[in-house]
């Protein structure tokens, strides 16, 4: 069964033929290759013979070529080049170029003979044009429709002698040749470019139109909005051609990887899956035709041409197309899938017991892989393929497969690492079903390793059988890489590396120009190709793609997931565009390929295209050179000021001031600051912070002469509630503004004793967490401070006076009473720090949360480049900087230039540092000569210079001018 | 051909109007991957697939190259300004697999130091909190996160966190020097001890939280809520405010704002900004939080606020009454 899939068909090998286009004739007997120095015309019943050429002279590539498809006009044949069109006569065994059709003025995409009358030929070209010639007048086109945009296909209909369709971009437009100025019909078909358009055999008001936005649509024309049915794949399509036997299709993808099937059949009926893969061609495919059938044969014959310069010959025989029409069929067909799914099913859960026995494995998995075969013939079974085609050349790893059994061995080995591992291939492996991994003895590595390796392996199979592709040797690829990677790094802690020199050494970094957008990219997250951030204090810094770059995928998709969804786009999977390109300049912009001149080197770009010139543009420069434009492949980045949506201005940061002396004056001028830049809030609050430091307001130093003015609503209360509101607005400037004002005020010695370090007890201060916003209500409480403080051994200095616990409102509680006892010998004094803590309007309780404002702020002063400002705010903050400790200057011994602590190098045991006067060493206060670096004790020096000038040890130094003692 | 325009910005039914000060044609041959300003917000500095580093002079809207940095042998994904007091200093991460620490010597750029010490492409470089020293975290896609100290004499401490993230590690972000719940219980008035943490994203799907501890890199949290690979992990900036904030953003399109009030830091609510239709790539803070911008594989960039209750809304042009959102960017590519 395998054999009649793989081996029916006929494989041709033509080294040299650099074909980029192929057509069949319509007796079946002939193919034309059309390379660039020949076209070679193969005989189809014996193709292995040698072809016949016909020589030709052109620079240019042949775009499209196709035989006149009447059997009166049989022997000929038109290719296009460039903006010319050859017509070819093919007669006993030798050709030759007979006219050519001159008239478009620009490079020619698309031709197509027309199905009734056999002298005309419709061409289409990115001049806008389309064509239709009369062969036997070659002056001038005999038709000639006025697109407005460029095509890239026209085809004509096969029912309706004055029908065609052409393609541009992502719409079709629908003509009646004796209308040229105005298309019939428009079908905004698809976002992407179409690749492919092709009409019904059957009905002459439907097509299929395939495109790279990854679906096939099939649209009746009369009904323009809606398509009739989709075919969704996960690639660009590249042509869709039905059949000519009836509801079938052929599809060929623009594939992913360079070994995946892309050559498929479907049927129009059932779109879910495709009824068989054409499995063979190790490249692109570039064209596929049917071979008209020979009297009396039910065989179609397919005749493909890939970029692996081989012609193949598939033979798709009666069963295989009724898997295309019958509906019946099908249905019977997916019931037998079901079938086997369910039983498969039923397999697996009644048998619990995970690893099953090899011998009923066995027998299960023939089961599994007889069920599709004599069941349902004609089902495609392609893990034989697979394996036959699976290219495994990999270092240090056996593969054994066994397709019967539908199972293989993969061992390999990697360092001192060993993994044997069994992969088991479902029985609808590969439409979505997954092969299990499982590892097997003696593999070696650890389970956090199998577990990684397990996951990766499962991701990797999914990606490939969600789409229907096989995934062999993507996971074998992806268990050596993981393998390779964890080698190398446990390179260093790994005993076993060094203890095995057989093994050779690691590929350390594989130079990465070659693996971009490979297999082990996988885990690499797609490029970012646009963002924004926020720099410096005002400002979003934004880059985005250049607006003519587009995605090659449409909008509707997300963008992949990882890196290695480039490998499409690596050399030789975009080629059906990327021949034409080489050699046809101006067609690159409408072939939408990438542009990048080094081919070999894939890049994210290659991810996106330059769409051709917008309709704006269009509209000013008809006509303009595409050509002349080069494609930029970076954007611009911009910076933009955003300061106003921020809460923070830096004009109030230039203009607000601090005068620790006169708080009354530094409220009003902010005040008026605040109005200058339209913040009449913060002016009113600034008349507000006014109000409360007037004077008239200060706490009495007595606890008896009443409740401070901070006990008021409007005091610390009005103040919270302030801090509150423009903690919310993220107001930092405003907050270290207010902070640093309210804290200024207060009794001007209270406030400066707050900066001296010599406290007489350290004060005790509950650890508090709550703050803004929360502070009001969940302010210290007695309770808990002293439930803390009695086992404070974690006491902080704090900031002012040590009554912070006193309960900032409310009674006190008999807590209190006992702490005080516990500290305070005098009921008075813990009565007075209470009082003093109560007086001050900023809640000290939350002291670090202020100093968290003024540091921001700070740091925001500091981006703007105000760095007094800064210093002003800082000088608030509660926690003084550190104290200075001294600096020690340390000194290199003189003789052995060791550094030496001390009088004594401990290196070469001399004095490190001799007097030049007393010759003693010198330890303490000292000077000396920076440029002789003789010196001593500061007295003596002091006492030698006083009457001389010159250095006291001679040396002719006239130490007083050359540094400053 | 640069045109200045400004773009409207609705907050409340108030207009604001955003200028752009500065375009700068980057001249990159390949795709730009990053571009950051420093600190001062007077260079910027942007990466591209054609592996070179760019630093341009943007002083007062002009654009001078003041150099370009080769060194990379791969696409460079992000580069990152060390703050000024260590002097001129850029770290940028490559597909090579390399991080390379660039410093500004006499006015030339030179390598300082490079770290090869990653088995797969580094995807994110972050400075942590210049308070504590100068050191920055690397996420690779070999799931591993390095942090790398310098000690002061031009050599660099590091530390590895094998396994951070199954599969790869895409982005790290420094939590701020101003961290609530690090306050709590200090002793004598001394500057709070900052413990250093972190947050990382991964394809695991996960927002990881990470803290040191004695010295040991420890997981802190696991923050589930995303479908696909978390893209990109910002920690807002703090001014001091109990609430601890970061937004996460993945290739399922959400994009997620992740908030603690819990001094301890321990119990993190998330909250759904935003989904989106493509993959979201990037989330940035404004200077102050409550500004998010968010960009990702439309091309677009969306500018979010937090408003005084907590609701948050996208303050970048809404589209037309139809919720959607465009970008501040469309009409001004369209000058392009």
């Amino acid at each position: 069964m395998a054999a009649r899939w793989s081996s029916e068909n006929v494989v041709v090998e033509f080294r040299d033929a650099q074909a980029t286009a192929m057509s069949v004739d319509c007796l079946g007997q002939h193919a034309v290759l059309s390379g660039r120095r020949f076209l070679y015309v193969v005989n189809l019943e014996t193709p292995s013979e040698a072809p016949r050429k016909i020589s030709r002279q052109s620079k240019w590539d042949v775009g499209t070529v196709q035989w006149n498809p009447h059997k009166s006009q049989a022997h000929l044949f038109a290719a296009s080049s460039n903006q010319r069109v050859d017509l070819y006569v093919w007669r006993d065994g030798s050709g030759e170029a007979h006219t050519s059709l001159q008239g478009h003025t620009r490079v020619i995409s698309d031709l197509d003979w027309s199905w009734f009358e056999p002298e005309f030929l419709v061409t289409s070209s990115v001049d806008t044009y389309i064509y239709i010639w009369d062969t036997r007048d070659t002056r001038k086109p005999t038709v000639a429709l006025s697109a407005v945009a460029g095509a890239s296909q026209v085809k004509w209909n096969r029912r309706n002698h004055y029908c065609l369709a052409s393609s541009h971009d992502g719409d079709v437009r629908i003509w009646d040749k004796r209308k040229p100025n105005t298309a019939v019909e428009y079908v905004a078909a698809h976002l992407s470019k179409i690749h492919g358009l092709d009409w019904h055999p059957d009905n002459e008001y439907i097509l299929a139109t395939s495109s790279q936005d990854n679906s096939v649509r099939f649209w009746d024309y009369r009904q323009p909005r809606k398509y009739l049915d989709i075919l969704s794949c996960q690639v660009p399509v590249w042509k869709a051609r039905y059949t000519p036997f009836s509801n079938g299709l052929v599809t060929v993808m623009v594939p992913q990887l360079r070994r995946e099937n892309s050559l498929l059949l479907w049927s129009t009926l059932e779109l879910n899956s495709p009824v068989h893969a054409f499995v063979g061609h190790d490249d692109v495919v570039l064209e596929f035709q049917w071979r008209p059938q020979k009297e009396g044969s039910k065989d179609c014959q397919l005749v493909t041409w890939s970029r692996d310069q081989t012609l193949r010959i598939w033979r798709v025989d009666p069963q295989l197309q009724k898997l295309c029409c019958a509906n019946d069929i099908v249905d019977e067909l997916m019931e037998g899938l079901t079938l086997t799914t369910e039983t498969e099913k039923n397999l697996r859960s009644q048998d619990s017991e995970p690893p099953l026995s090899p011998g009923f494995t066995a027998e299960n998995s023939q089961d599994q892989f007889d069920g599709p075969q004599s069941g349902v013939s004609g089902l495609p079974q392609t893990l034989q393929q697979e394996f036959s085609l699976v290219n495994l050349q990999i270092r240090n790893v056996n593969v054994e497969m066994d397709a019967v059994n539908r199972s293989c061995f993969v061992s390999a080995d990697c360092g001192a690492s060993r993994v044997r591992l069994v992969v088991k291939f479902p029985a609808h492996y590969p439409n979505n079903a997954a092969p299990s991994f499982q590892f097997v003895s003696p593999t070696n590595i650890s389970s956090s390793m199998k577990t990684k390796i397990q996951k990766i392996l499962t991701h990797t199979s999914l990606q490939k059988v969600k789409r229907n592709q096989n995934c062999l040797e993507p996971c074998v690829r992806q268990l050596v890489s993981c393998l390779e990677s964890d080698g190398v790094m446990e390179d260093g802690t790994n005993p076993y590396v060094f203890t095995n020199p057989v093994t050779p050494a690691l590929p350390a970094f594989p130079r990465v120009t070659n693996t971009y957008g490979s297999y082990q990219d996988s885990n690499i997250p797609f490029p970012r190709t646009s963002g924004a951030r926020f720099c410096g204090t005002g400002s979003l810094v934004y880059f985005t793609r250049p607006i003519t770059m587009h995605r090659t995928v449409p909008p509707t998709e997300p963008t992949p997931r990882s890196l290695s969804a480039l490998s499409a786009y690596h050399s030789g999977v975009m080629t059906p565009m990327k021949m034409r390109t080489e050699s046809q300049t101006t067609l690159r912009l409408y072939s939408g390929s990438p542009t990048r001149t080094d081919k070999d080197q894939v890049s994210i770009s290659s991810f996106y295209y330059k769409e051709r010139k917008s309709r704006r543009w269009k509209g000013k420069r008809e006509g303009g050179d595409y050509s002349s434009r080069t494609i930029k492949l970076a954007g611009k980045v911009i910076i933009q000021e955003i300061s106003c949506l921020l809460p923070v201005h830096k004009a109030l940061g230039e203009t607000y001031v601090l005068n620790v002396n006169d708080i009354q004056d530094t409220c009003q001028k902010n005040g008026a600051a605040a109005l200058a830049v339209g913040r009449r809030d913060l002016a009113k609050v600034w008349a507000l912070a006014s109000a409360a430091t007037n004077l008239d307001l200060s706490p009495d130093p007595d606890p008896d002469a009443g409740t401070p003015w901070a006990k008021h609503p409007f005091g610390r209360h009005l103040l919270e509630t302030l801090l509150e509101h423009y903690s919310q607005m993220s107001d930092v400037q405003s907050l270290a503004m207010l902070c640093s004002v309210f804290r200024g005020h207060g009794s001007p010695q209270e406030y400066f004793t707050l900066y001296g370090h010599q406290q007489p007890r350290a004060a005790i201060l509950a650890p508090h967490h709550s703050r803004y916003p929360s502070f009001t209500s969940s302010s210290v409480t007695s309770g808990s401070c002293s439930s803390t403080s009695d086992s404070a051994s974690t006491a902080w200095t704090v900031v002012g006076r040590e009554s912070e616990h006193a309960p900032p409102w409310g009674e006190s509680s008999p807590d209190d009473y006992r702490y005080a006892n516990q500290i305070y010998t005098d009921p008075r004094e813990r009565e007075k720090e209470q009082h003093d803590m109560n007086k001050r309007i900023l809640d000290p309780s939350n002291c670090w949360q202020f100093d968290d404002f003024k540091k921001c702020y700070g740091e925001i002063l500091h981006q703007w480049g105000m760095k007094d400002k800064r210093a002003e705010v800082l000088k608030f903050v509660s926690c003084p900087p550190e104290p200075h400790k001294g600096i020690e200057f340390g000194v290199y011994c003189c003789h052995c230039r060791s550094q030496a602590r001390g009088t004594q190098c401990a290196v070469c045991k001399r004095f490190t540092f001799q007097c030049a006067i007393c010759h003693v060493a010198v330890r303490g206060s000292s000077n000396f000569c920076l440029s002789c670096g003789h010196g001593g004790h500061t007295s003596h020096m002091m006492d030698w210079f006083r009457s001389q000038e010159v250095c006291p040890t001679g040396c002719g130094c006239h130490c007083l001018l050359q540094s400053t003692f | 051909m640069i045109s200045y325009i400004s773009i409207c910005i609705k907050i409340n039914e108030m207009t604001y109007f955003v200028s752009v000060i500065n375009t700068v044609d980057t001249s990159h041959e390949d795709m730009i991957h990053d571009a950051q300003m420093d600190y001062y917000g007077t260079r910027l500095a942007t990466c591209s697939s054609d592996r070179s580093v760019k630093i341009f002079d943007v002083k007062n809207g002009g654009q001078i190259l003041v150099a370009d940095l080769r060194g990379h042998e791969g696409p460079v994904w992000q580069v990152a300004w060390a703050h000024p007091m260590y002097g001129n200093i850029l770290a940028s991460c490559s597909y090579d697999r390399k991080v390379i620490i660039w410093k500004e010597e006499n006015g030339t750029w030179d390598k300082m130091y490079e770290y090869t010490g990653h088995d797969s492409s580094v995807n994110s470089v972050c400075w942590g909190p210049y308070d504590f020293g100068l050191f920055l975290a690397c996420g690779s896609s070999d799931g591993a996160i390095s942090v790398l100290t310098c000690s002061g004499d031009g050599h660099w401490d590091i530390k590895k966190i094998n396994n951070a993230h199954t599969i790869g590690c895409n982005a790290v972000s420094w939590a701020p020097a101003v961290v609530p719940g690090s306050l709590i219980e200090q002793p004598t008035g001394q500057k709070p001890n900052y413990i250093k943490r972190f947050v990382s994203g991964g394809c695991d799907n996960l927002v990881k939280l990470w803290k040191e501890e004695d010295g040991q890199w420890k997981e802190d949290q696991k923050l589930e809520a995303h479908s696909d690979w978390v893209r990109d992990v910002g920690w807002a900036p703090s001014i001091g405010l109990p609430t601890s904030t970061i937004a996460s953003c993945s290739r399922d399109g959400r994009v997620f704002i992740w908030t603690c009030d819990d001094p301890a830091g321990n119990t993190w609510t998330a909250k759904l900004l935003h989904k989106f239709n493509d993959a979201v790539w990037h989330v940035s803070w404004s200077i102050t939080g409550k500004i998010l911008a968010v960009s990702g594989g439309d091309n677009k960039v969306t500018l979010w606020k937090e408003s005084v209750d907590g609701q948050w809304a996208c303050i970048s042009d809404v589209n037309k009454g139809q919720g959607a959102v465009t970008s501040i960017t469309d009409s001004q590519q369209n000058e392009q």
